[in-house]
Parts: structure tokens; C-alpha cells; sequence
């Protein structure tokens, strides 16, 4: 056998080997948690490339190592995920750097990080001043994640206490014109409800390139003439000003009637009115 | 226009809203927001009905503007 066949071979097993071995190992090898776990995948590299390199010694030179460096990382997460105490040994854990606030210099030495370091981690996190960091750590990976102090966290409905409907997936139903029917039936219409809505758009649906629905049943609507203007589905605004105008009307009615009786009606369903508009608002608004 | 008829041409907006709102309760697929809705739909149906009636009142009130 000419040698280059026989490194052909040998380059194509060591090819092969390392490819089990990294399905093996799998996807925890990726994120590469610990620097340990980063040098393991390495060496396994280094030693597949020992196989076409040296062409006198025997095959599993090579391959037994690189097996026993996969079975040991899997060996030894699979001990870190029994205990505790193994995990801490084997992973390390996070380094509080910040508390409350204020940088702790000690844990910062011990990770022999420069404020200048620290001040180029924060920022990264978009955090320019170390006023606004509550708490800050040094994960295991040596990435650092922050805590913003709460009247620097970004606002939400939650924070607000606005009552916000859940959001749901919307389903593609209508893809290059044609009607994906399991979208359809996932989203619990059929053909004929997507026919009368395009039909009260007036689009064909040819036309379409994309359509969606979300889960309240709204249609948007993508044609290929960009230029066409497509009105937006308008039933729910409109109901929701339809609900804002009655509202208004029942009070000025509650006004100008001199019928003690009639004015307390009135008054009382303009009340109800406005708890139906704060209820279904967020829903018809979106 | 008199109170009689702008009451009714309230009370017909509300009708129609309260339509909607319905229609909207059977189109959506979210149990949250399906409840909403015929919430919405209920109470706006027990306003129409009050406005139902202070119509009728009225209409005794000014037999001429009976049927607008």
C-alpha cells in the first residue's frame, strides 16, 4: 500500500472517530460552560490529528485516548448532576462582584479582574455607570451577568399594572398564494372563513404572499404589488370607539335629563360602559 | 335632534359594539381572551336592555318621535 492511500485512511478514521465522539460528548461541549470543558474538546482534537501524523504506531494510539477523553467528561457530568458538592468541585461557581451596589474588591482580586475589566464587562451589558448595578456576578464561563437596580429596569405592563392580553403564536395561513390548511386548522379555521375575510379585503388569493392570523382572529395581509394599499383590519378599533363614544353619550345624558331616575340609570351604565372599555381595551388595541 | 333619538342612535352603536364584541368571543381560539369578550358582551347587553326601556319611556314621553 503506497503511504499516501494509508494516510488517506487513517486521516478519514480519525476523521470519522472524532465526529462519534463529539455526537457523544454533545451539545454541552458547545456552550463550553467551564474552561475546562473548553481545553477537553482541545486535546480531543489534538489526538485525531496523531493518527495520519504518525503512520508507525498502531491505530488506537490514537483512538483510546481520544475515548477516554470523551467518557470522562461525560463520566464526570453525569457526577455533577448527582451532587451538589461535585458540581461545585468540578464546574466552580459564580463569583459575587457586586452586592447592594457596592463592588466587593476582595472577590474582585480573587478573580484578578482590573476595575478598568469590570467597568468593560458592565458595558457590554449596556451598563455605563455602576450607580445603576445592583448586583453583579462573574459566571463559571467568565461571562458577567447584571442585575440593574429596579427603577433602572425596563418598564413593562407588569410594572405598570396594565392588564395586557397573552400573546399567542400567529399561524402563516396563507404562504406563495397557496392556503397552508394545517395552519388553518391549528388556529381552528377553515377555507371558507379564510375566503370571506380576504373577500372583505378584496384580495384574491393568488395575490397573497403572506398571510397571518393571530389567535383573536385578525387577518394581516402581504400582497406581491407592494404598492397596492391594503386596509388594516379595523372591527376591533372601531368597536373600541364605538364603546369610548357611548360611554361619552350616556354621560351627557346623565346631564342633561332633569328625571332623577333616568339620570341614575344613566350614570350607572355609563360606569358600566367605561369597566367594559378598561377590560376588553388592551384586547381591541393591540 | 331630540334626546329621544340621539338616546336611540346611541343605543343602536352599542348594539352594534356589543355585535362585535360577541362576534369576537366566537372568532378567537384563547380561552383567556374568549372570556373577556363575552364579559364585555354581557355587561353591554344588560346596558342596552336599561337603554331599551328609558327608550320606551321616552317614546311614551313624545308619542311623535315613535319608530325613529
Amino acid at each position: 500500500m503506497p503511504e499516501w492511500v494509508h494516510i488517506i485512511i487513517r486521516t478519514l478514521i480519525s476523521f470519522c472517530a472524532m465526529f462519534v465522539f463529539a455526537r457523544l460528548i454533545g451539545k454541552r461541549q458547545l456552550s463550553q460552560i467551564t474552561f475546562f470543558e473548553y481545553i477537553v474538546g482541545i486535546a480531543i482534537g489534538d489526538m485525531a490529528s496523531i493518527i495520519p501524523d504518525e503512520l508507525d504506531s498502531p491505530l488506537y494510539h490514537g483512538l483510546l485516548p481520544m475515548a477516554v477523553y470523551t467518557i470522562l467528561p461525560i463520566a464526570l457530568s453525569w457526577v455533577a448532576l448527582k451532587s451538589k458538592s461535585a458540581r461545585d468541585f468540578l464546574e466552580g461557581h459564580a463569583r459575587v462582584l457586586i452586592r447592594d451596589g457596592k463592588i466587593l474588591e476582595d472577590n474582585l482580586k480573587k478573580e484578578r479582574m482590573s476595575t478598568d475589566e469590570l467597568l468593560e464587562h458592565l458595558r457590554s451589558k449596556n451598563v455605563f455607570k455602576v450607580a445603576d448595578v445592583e448586583f453583579a456576578l462573574m459566571e463559571s464561563n467568565g461571562t458577567v451577568n447584571v442585575l440593574l437596580k429596579s427603577e433602572q429596569q425596563p418598564l413593562t405592563p407588569k410594572r405598570m399594572g396594565w392588564q395586557v392580553p397573552p400573546e399567542v403564536e400567529p399561524q402563516a395561513v396563507i404562504m406563495d398564494g397557496e392556503i397552508m390548511d394545517e395552519a388553518l386548522a391549528t388556529i381552528g379555521f377553515n377555507r371558507a372563513w379564510l375566503k370571506a375575510e380576504l373577500d372583505k379585503q378584496g384580495v384574491a388569493v393568488e395575490n397573497v404572499f403572506l398571510a397571518q392570523v393571530d389567535a383573536t382572529g385578525q387577518l394581516y395581509i402581504d400582497v406581491y404589488e407592494d404598492k397596492l394599499k391594503i386596509p388594516e383590519p379595523q372591527t376591533m378599533p372601531l368597536t373600541n370607539i364605538a364603546l369610548k363614544k357611548a360611554q361619552a353619550d350616556l354621560e351627557s345624558f346623565a346631564l342633561a335629563t332633569n328625571d332623577a331616575r333616568a339620570k341614575r340609570m344613566y350614570t350607572e351604565a355609563a360606569k358600566r360602559i367605561q369597566q367594559v372599555i378598561d377590560q376588553v381595551g388592551p384586547y381591541l388595541t393591540r | 335632534m331630540t334626546i329621544a333619538q340621539q338616546v336611540k342612535t346611541t343605543l343602536a352603536s352599542l348594539k352594534s359594539a356589543q355585535a362585535n364584541l360577541e362576534s369576537f368571543a366566537l372568532a378567537t381560539q384563547n380561552k383567556q381572551a374568549k372570556q373577556v369578550y363575552t364579559q364585555a358582551a354581557q355587561t353591554t347587553q344588560s346596558v342596552v336592555d336599561q337603554l331599551q326601556q328609558r327608550v320606551g319611556q321616552l317614546e311614551k314621553e313624545e308619542p311623535t318621535y315613535k319608530g325613529f
